[in-house]
């Protein structure tokens, strides 16, 4: 089942792209549309767009960069470790649930130590890499999009975001432990 | 919040970093100024071109592990390493590399060469025909390793950050073009009507037929199918058409907001990267964290979309969106 449903997406995602850009540009011809010329004037904004994002990423990457390079993770494991204990959350995966909304490529290094050292199948291993899966690099995606039209007063988007982060970490927590008995 | 959440991220590692520092002046994990001791096994000797002796470094791992007081080595330590004799003070070097101790590969990082520790020796004692050397020596004092790593890792990710944003300007390109296609051809219109009821539940502010749905609807399609090249140019598509509809320009508005909270939640049918290094790993059922992952972001989504539409009825947040009276 889980196999089937795999390869399905899998195909789906391969086609989908090369699908898409046929089918628009064939519709686009057949409805008259100069598809060359949309295509350029559409495009120069790619570069305004990606250019405007620069200041908000450095922002955050260098202050995430900051936190990483501190050491300031093995205190906050020992702060809270005793809180996630009460939830069932091994400690050795709070790293993970810590670092993902914050780096992509830093849980990504944990989750691959943790398999090094516990093994993929072990009870930790597969819920590092469940964690990794059940959320995005939240401030990275907030500070992309944003900085993409230049908000500046986010309003309720980090409570949100950290909502979600929180609630997806609980809920692998409890998936595992209800998928591995 | 942001504001908060950054000087936090900020403050926390300057603060961590002085702190763990200072503690390691005083405890002195790194035993600078005392003296070490350990066998030289030379396997070049001095020639016409070279004045240094190249060798191995053996030290016993007992002795090793109570200078250091560490309990993670437990081999003899065979370090390759560079004995200079000619200068007044004789010089050793230690070359390092991924098979040097961990406290050593920790202080190459903030030594003066970087992955090379030099030392100060203080005996030296030859074996007969110069086999081996007894000798005693000092490294160098490694100090403020975490302070230096944080400005490190401060400009490190300065350019990583213009790295990532240059390496988007391309696949921005391509999909903005694609778009422009689309748009002009109505394509977008009959994708946004199709998804129509439900797009509207989730964001009420904007108007059906309008190219910021289709555009969201298409970044959350293709971050479904883990196609990232695509949904962040489409994502940004999205942003900016959702901010032709703000009537304060700099502030989040709230369908922005829930469109993130669906984006962040990261909702994915397949996740590639972490079955990739379950695979790696020697896995012999990497695909069942696919239901997990599914089930776990699910939720995080869910959570997200609800918090959104709840926070977004505070009313901190709703005078924040009031646009002054002229």
């Amino acid at each position: 089942m889980s196999d089937l449903f795999r390869s399905l997406i899998t195909a789906l995602a391969v086609i989908l792209i090369p699908l898409v850009i046929v089918l628009f540009l064939a519709w686009g011809a057949a409805k008259k549309v100069k598809v060359y010329e949309c295509f350029v004037e559409g495009a120069k904004e790619g570069f305004t767009t990606a250019v405007r994002i620069i200041p908000y990423l450095v922002a955050m990457l260098v202050a995430i960069g900051i936190f990483r390079a501190s050491g300031a993770m093995d205190v906050l494991v020992g702060v809270l470790s005793p809180v996630t204990n009460l939830v069932g959350m091994p400690p050795e995966t709070l790293p993970m649930a810590i670092m993902r909304p914050l780096s992509g490529s830093a849980s990504l290094g944990i989750m691959t130590e943790l398999m090094k050292v516990h093994g993929p199948d072990s009870l930790i291993g597969i819920l590092a890499s469940t964690m990794y899966g059940s959320s995005e690099t939240t401030f990275y995606v907030l500070a992309v999009y944003f900085g993409a039209v230049g908000v500046k007063n986010s309003r309720h988007a980090v409570p949100t975001g950290l909502i979600a982060d929180v609630v997806g970490m609980l809920a692998a927590v409890w998936i595992v432990r209800v998928v591995l008995g | 919040m942001l504001n908060y959440i950054w000087l936090a991220l900020i403050a926390i590692g300057v603060l961590t970093a002085v702190g763990i520092d200072v503690r390691n002046e005083i405890v002195n994990p790194y035993r600078n100024g005392e003296i070490l001791e350990g066998e030289f096994v030379p396997v070049k000797q001095p020639g016409a071109l070279r004045s240094e002796w190249e060798g191995t470094l053996v030290i016993e791992g007992n002795a090793f592990r109570s200078f250091y007081h560490t309990a993670a080595l437990v081999d003899t330590v065979k370090q390759m390493s560079v004995l200079d004799t000619t200068r007044n003070t004789a010089q050793l070097t230690l070359v390092l590399d991924g098979s040097s101790p961990q406290v050593w590969q920790e202080m190459g990082k903030s030594a003066t060469t970087v992955n090379k520790l030099e030392a100060t020796l203080r005996g030296i004692q030859w074996a007969d025909g110069h086999t081996s050397a007894h000798l005693k020596f000092v490294l160098e004092p490694i100090r403020f390793v975490r302070l230096r790593a944080v400005t490190q890792a401060a400009f490190e990710y300065a350019g990583v950050a213009v790295t990532i944003a240059i390496g988007l300007i391309g696949v921005m390109a391509f999909w903005l073009g694609i778009m422009s296609v689309a748009e002009e051809a109505g394509i977008l219109k009959i994708i946004a009507r199709l998804l129509a009821p439900v797009m509207r539940r989730l964001f009420p502010d904007v108007p059906s037929d309008h190219p910021a749905i289709s555009a969201m609807i298409m970044n959350i399609a293709a971050n479904m199918l883990g196609l990232s090249n695509a949904a962040t140019p489409l994502g940004l598509k999205a942003m900016e058409e959702l901010d032709k509809l703000n009537p304060k320009a700099g502030t989040a508005t709230n369908a922005m907001v829930t469109f993130l909270a669906i984006n962040t939640g990261g909702l994915i049918l397949i996740p590639a990267t972490a079955l990739a290094v379950r695979s790696a790993a020697g896995s012999t059922n990497p695909g069942i964290i696919i239901g997990t992952s599914i089930v776990g972001a699910g939720c995080a989504t869910l959570a997200g979309i609800a918090a959104s539409k709840i926070l977004e009825r505070l009313p901190r947040y709703r005078r924040a969106m009031e646009v002054p009276h002229e």
